[in-house]
């Protein structure tokens, strides 16, 4: 029996006015997908395993500086160099528009990391292991990769089929349980919020800085935003200008050509740096 | 195979013959006479007409100027390469690659449209969101007298480099018969000879400088194509950021030169009365360059298309659609088959390349592929990005095609014509034998019994 | 160009032969040392297959370093062999006829030291030998269906890698056939039986040259298409990359085919220096050969700077921000910059500036050490591709890094090429590395023209 799956189409909004750099989503994500911890010397090797990473630039001199942080996590690329460069078809874009990883087929060629624009992919240097205490903390629904294995964000994707588990296949609301006639059985964005179907570091951002749902849900946060930026493509294609200084919407590395499904909101400045 | 020329006679031979004018010789002229003044025509017409304020409308003549500039550039090289090498089959076709240099004159009077029609490298309009300031060339924020003034220079050094080679290699033959020619040529002899008695000094002295001149011309042709490739083709098409572009021009040029030569060598063969003095090695030999260079061409090409197709970046992607896929797909296709395929299946024989018309007609096909190849690539490039989209970094839309119009025609055959044109003229000049450098083969020559059969004997100096 | 003295068959055979049935009071010790390190190498990389790559230098974001670096240099040694046999056998060259047998045998060994390369640098190399390596015999999940992926020039690497080493592999037995039938009959006991059987009943007849003639002949051509695209391919598996702007260059392909040929003749220079001196070989390793070698490369050389250059203009030719990074790291930063300068004065302008003098081209202790230099520098050369890419990739400068390479790594490169030594050696006690029959056909086409009073040297030439 095949149950038709709706049409999702995942796409994440970050809005980096709110961001604080507070690093709660890169724990939370940690928590979840059974992130191997970072010692120091993991971060001065430069192997720290971070799905998600908060990066923190500098402008400015000294008195007058200013932290800018921005969240970089897979940007889940419709057109993703990562794809086409594995050997074993471990990394494929699934129907959902996310790029996902099959840990069991990956040889570790490092090929999908070296060919990614923004280095989200993380490669297992060392063999991952926890201290007896916390290996109750490991979640059961992620696999433990072994050394030798690339690893990068899945929007949380076993939370997003649990969710379609529950609330498309079963049919059963989150929070009372109730059934869900049969024709309306797409999961949406208030679902997602109540049975914790959104990814960890969406769930735990406190200034509710990372915003993700269906990029067609009307009653999501990031349709709006998707839709401009996919209209600034368009306008670029007709041989138009867009103007920066009016929108906020953009995406990183855009002129590449990876058409990620990430979009970022920029800073608004209340009190901007003198140019010097 | 093999030709044993009569050292005794050949002097007298070839000199004789290039006095000569045959009637099919003489119609071949009036033809191509006829032919340069319609060029001339198309020209004064399209000036007239059009300007020489935008690129767009020229394209088609900066594809004539390019296609001269490869035959002409590339040929005396063939001479020069296969000197280095010592083959000894280069002989015959020595003198016939070097006679495109004087033809090189007319990319000298070719060029001079062309400094007028480049567009400036600072964007007129100054920056406007999203638009460079500059526009992407090799001369990156545009020193002085970029780019015209380096191209006029790097085009009159090939051009002299040539001729300079062309009067070292024929100073011997010239000296020969600056006393029994007459009239203009022995003007012209004594005063380019007039010092040469064939000591062995002299005969040194002319060694070592055809090799160093040949290194130095190698050296400024590959350069000046460089320069040509990137002014007029590649930095006129927003996006086109290609490593590999230059080295397929050069290997177009390199294949339409050495098609040209081989061409000119079976004509002479089979219709000057050379046949005692060209044998069939230099054809078995020539088409196995030949082919060698068709495959690397191919080669070049696929690598060109393959790292631009595989990303699927869009910026890439509209360079592709406009010179392979879409806009330009049909003169591809002519190019494809004109450059590869064709002489490809002609040239994988063992019977036709050890015969003479075979490696003729692959040449041929070749400088027909190489017409296709400068068609797409300058007219494509003249009509990329007209006014201010120039200086965008990518090319938004995909133009259409550009088909050529009376004038246009009149202009490709014109430049073909006046190639034609000079050539036969140059070859009232000078004989078209390097009569020293066959004499100089006929020495090393000979037949030998070896076992039970007869064979040649190559004599190999050093 | 035949400065030597004329030599008879038997002589020949008595000389060439002497790495093979008398074998020098050196080698066993020799083999012992190269062993040695050899299988220090392998332990290492066993440590290191069991501990995991955190053990090398490699990080994010610079996660390809010496051992792919190491792999290109190794499959460009690998050129020398189809440069040298096929294209100046069907060029005609005379010169090339001691070098042949060294260059084809250096091609399959340096061919097979590079695919381990790829093995042991994958971070599951358990998974990789049952998806590469036992391809015939145990297919990857296919059971479900999913083949490896075409699209990738990682696919096509081992593709190209197997045919050229399959070719190369034929084409050296095929062309040993005759000197194996030599051994055949001077030889007893087990080595006869084994030569017997690789000398496929040789004869020597009229027929049977001819065939083998025309086997040259066609495996020559051949091949010639594999050795382009071998290189290639290896270059693509950089060309391809869009987020290493400095990589996508289309330009890479011929480059990489050409530097590989100028390393690997070098490689092959060195190598037959080195023979001549350890086996004696004055009388077939002549100046001369080495001589036309050395022009060959001058050749070769400068060819491979018109790409370099070409390479670095248009890569600053676009202006873009990502490029100018990784450029301004490889010719400004500190020691970057300096490896450059050391990479383009040891590959290029000190060996042509020797190669140009017609007294160091005869010189054979200057000619070794600017084929060794050469080597290093196209080394290096890779090393420069590959790293300050993935150093600077990108504009996100939080994440750029740079690439210290650990212990592991370096004994493991070291290791390679005491591999390639050692069954080079090995290879010297079971079949001759000048090939006799060569040697012995250039005897029996030589000779002499008078012109004048000068007597020019010449050969026959069959057509």
């Amino acid at each position: 029996m095949v149950t038709k799956r709706a049409d999702h189409k995942w796409g994440m909004v970050v809005d980096l006015d709110r961001c604080t750099g507070c690093q709660a989503c890169v724990v939370a994500c940690q928590a979840e997908n059974n992130i191997p911890i970072n010692v120091k010397s993991f971060y001065q090797q430069r192997r720290a395993y971070q799905w998600i990473r908060i990066e923190r630039y500098w402008e400015g001199e000294f008195p007058n500086v200013k932290a800018k942080f921005i969240p970089i996590l897979c940007q889940h690329c419709e057109n993703a160099p990562c794809e086409p460069v594995c050997p074993v078809f471990a990394t494929y874009h699934n129907d959902e528009g996310a790029n996902v990883q099959i840990y069991n087929r990956c040889i570790g060629t490092r090929y999908c990391s070296v060919n990614c624009p923004y280095t989200v992919r993380m490669f297992n240097f060392w063999e991952p292991s926890w201290p007896k205490s916390l290996r109750n903390q490991l979640n059961p629904d992620v696999t433990v990769r072994t050394r030798g294995i690339m690893e990068k964000c899945s929007f949380c994707v076993q939370r997003l089929r649990r969710g379609e588990v529950n609330v498309e296949r079963r049919g059963l609301e989150p929070l009372t349980g109730e059934r869900i006639p049969a024709g309306e059985r797409t999961m949406n964005y208030r679902q997602m919020k109540e049975g914790n179907y959104l990814p960890a570091c969406v769930q735990s951002c406190p200034t509710n800085a990372l915003q993700f749902a269906d990029q067609h849900d009307d009653s999501g946060p990031v349709k709006e935003y998707f839709e401009e930026a996919n209209e600034q493509i368009e306008t670029r294609h007709q041989g138009g200008h867009v103007d920066e200084s009016h929108t906020r919407v953009y995406r990183l590395f855009e002129e590449i050509g990876t058409k990620p499904n990430v979009v970022y909101l920029k800073k608004v400045e209340p009190f901007p740096l003198e140019k010097a | 195979m093999w030709v044993f020329p009569d050292v005794t006679v050949m002097s007298r031979e070839v000199t004789e013959k290039t006095k000569s004018s045959p009637k099919p010789f003489t119609i071949a002229l009036v033809a191509a006479g006829i032919l340069f003044i319609l060029g001339i025509v198309g020209f004064i017409a399209r000036a007239v007409g059009d300007g020489f304020g935008e690129i767009g409308p020229w394209g088609y003549y900066i594809a004539v100027f390019s296609m001269v500039f490869m035959v002409t550039g590339a040929a005396p090289l063939v001479s020069v390469a296969f000197r280095f090498t010592k083959s000894h089959w280069r002989r015959p076709l020595s003198r016939v690659s070097e006679l495109f240099a004087i033809v090189g004159i007319l990319n000298l009077l070719m060029f001079i449209p062309l400094m007028f029609l480049l567009p400036s490298i600072g964007n007129p309009e100054a920056a406007v969101g999203g638009e460079l300031a500059v526009r992407r060339t090799i001369w990156l924020e545009g020193p002085i007298g970029a780019p015209h003034a380096w191209d006029l220079v790097g085009v009159i050094g090939v051009v002299v480099t040539s001729m300079f080679i062309l009067w070292l290699s024929a100073l011997p033959d010239m000296a020969e018969c600056r006393h029994t020619a007459t009239g203009f040529r022995r003007w012209l002899y004594s005063k380019l000879s007039g010092n040469w008695y064939g000591t062995k000094r002299q005969w040194n002295a002319q060694k070592a400088g055809l090799a160093l001149l040949g290194a130095f011309y190698f050296m400024t042709l590959i350069f000046v194509q460089f320069l040509i490739s990137s002014d007029y083709a590649q930095s006129l098409i927003p996006g086109w950021k290609d490593s590999i572009f230059p080295v397929i021009y050069t290997i177009t040029s390199l294949q339409m030169g050495f098609g040209s030569i081989l061409v000119t060598l079976f004509i002479i063969r089979r219709w000057g009365g050379y046949e005692g003095y060209i044998g069939k090695s230099t054809f078995w030999s020539g088409s196995k360059v030949l082919l060698g260079i068709t495959l690397l061409w191919v080669y070049h090409l696929f690598a060109f298309f393959i790292t631009f197709w595989y990303g699927r970046l869009e910026i890439e992607q509209n360079v592709l659609k406009y010179l392979v896929t879409d806009t330009y797909a049909i003169v591809f296709l002519f190019n494809l088959a004109f450059s590869f395929a064709l002489p490809f299946a002609v040239l994988i024989w063992n019977p036709v390349r050890r015969s003479a018309w075979g490696p003729a007609l692959a040449g041929a096909l070749v400088i027909i592929g190489g017409i296709m190849f400068n068609i797409r690539i300058f007219v494509g490039a003249a009509n990329a990005a007209p006014g201010s989209n120039l200086y965008h970094g990518i090319m938004e839309h995909v133009p259409a095609p550009v088909y050529p119009d009376i004038w246009d025609v009149l202009m490709v055959i014109g430049g073909i014509g006046a190639g034609v044109f000079v050539f036969l003229l140059a070859t009232r000049l000078l004989p078209i034998l390097a009569i020293w450098e066959v004499k100089e083969g006929a020495l090393y020559q000979k037949w030998g019994k070896l076992l039970r059969g007869e064979y040649l004997i190559l004599g190999k100096p050093e | 160009m035949q400065e030597g003295k004329p030599l008879n068959s038997r002589q020949v055979n008595r000389e060439l032969l002497v790495s093979i049935l008398n074998s020098p009071k050196w080698f066993f010790g020799a083999l012992a040392v190269l062993g040695f390190i050899v299988l220090v190498a392998m332990s290492t990389a066993g440590f290191m297959i069991n501990q995991g790559f955190g053990v090398t230098g490699l990080n994010r974001p610079v996660m390809w370093g010496f051992f792919i670096t190491n792999f290109v240099f190794w499959i460009g040694i690998s050129h020398a062999g189809v440069m040298l046999s096929a294209i100046l056998r069907l060029s005609k060259a005379e010169w090339r006829r001691p070098a042949t047998r060294a260059a084809e045998i250096l091609t399959v060994f340096s061919l097979m030291t590079a695919m381990t390369m790829p093995l042991i640098h994958t971070g599951r190399p358990w998974r990789t030998v049952y998806w590469i390596y036992t391809l015939p015999f145990v297919p990857y999940d296919y059971a479900r269906g999913i083949w490896p992926n075409i699209r990738t020039p990682l696919v096509w690497d081992p593709s190209a890698v197997y045919t050229y080493l399959t070719s190369s592999i034929l084409f050296v037995l095929i062309a040993l056939i005759p000197d194996f039938a030599v051994l055949r009959d001077r030889t007893t006991g087990i080595s006869h039986r084994i030569y017997g059987m690789l000398a496929m009943g040789w004869q020597g007849n009229a027929r049977q040259w001819k065939l083998q003639i025309i086997a040259g002949v066609l495996l020559s051509a051949l091949i010639l298409p594999v050795f382009v695209s071998v290189h290639s391919i290896v270059s693509w598996d950089f060309g391809m990359a869009v987020s290493v702007k400095s990589w996508h260059s289309t330009i890479f392909a011929p480059y990489f085919v050409v530097g590989a040929v100028h390393s690997g003749v070098s490689a092959v220079a060195l190598v037959l220096i080195i023979l001549r001196y350890i086996y004696g070989w004055q009388n077939y390793i002549r100046h001369e050969h080495i001589d036309a070698l050395a022009r060959l490369l001058i050749v070769v050389a400068t060819g491979w700077f018109y790409f370099f250059v070409m390479e670095v203009i248009f890569g600053f030719y676009g202006r873009e921000a990502d490029e100018i990074a990784v450029r301004d790291l490889q010719f400004t930063v500190s020691p970057w910059n300096i490896w450059m300068m050391i990479f383009v004065g040891l590959t290029y302008f000190a060996p042509v500036a020797i190669w140009l003098s017609r007294s160091a081209r005869r010189n054979l202790w200057i000619m070794s050490l600017a084929c060794i230099i050469v080597n290093i520098g196209m080394w290096l050369e890779r090393f420069l591709i590959i790293v300050p890419g993935l150093a600077r990739k990108q504009l996100l400068t939080f994440d750029w890094y740079t690439y210290r390479p650990s212990s592991v790594e370096w004994i493991i490169i070291i290791g390679t090429f005491a591999l390639v030594s050692m069954l080079m050696l090995t290879i010297a006690r079971v079949a001759p590395l000048i090939p006799l029959y060569d040697i012995k056909e250039a005897e029996i086409l030589r000779t002499e023209i008078k012109i004048g009073r000068v007597t020019v040297p010449a050969t026959f030439r069959e057509d």
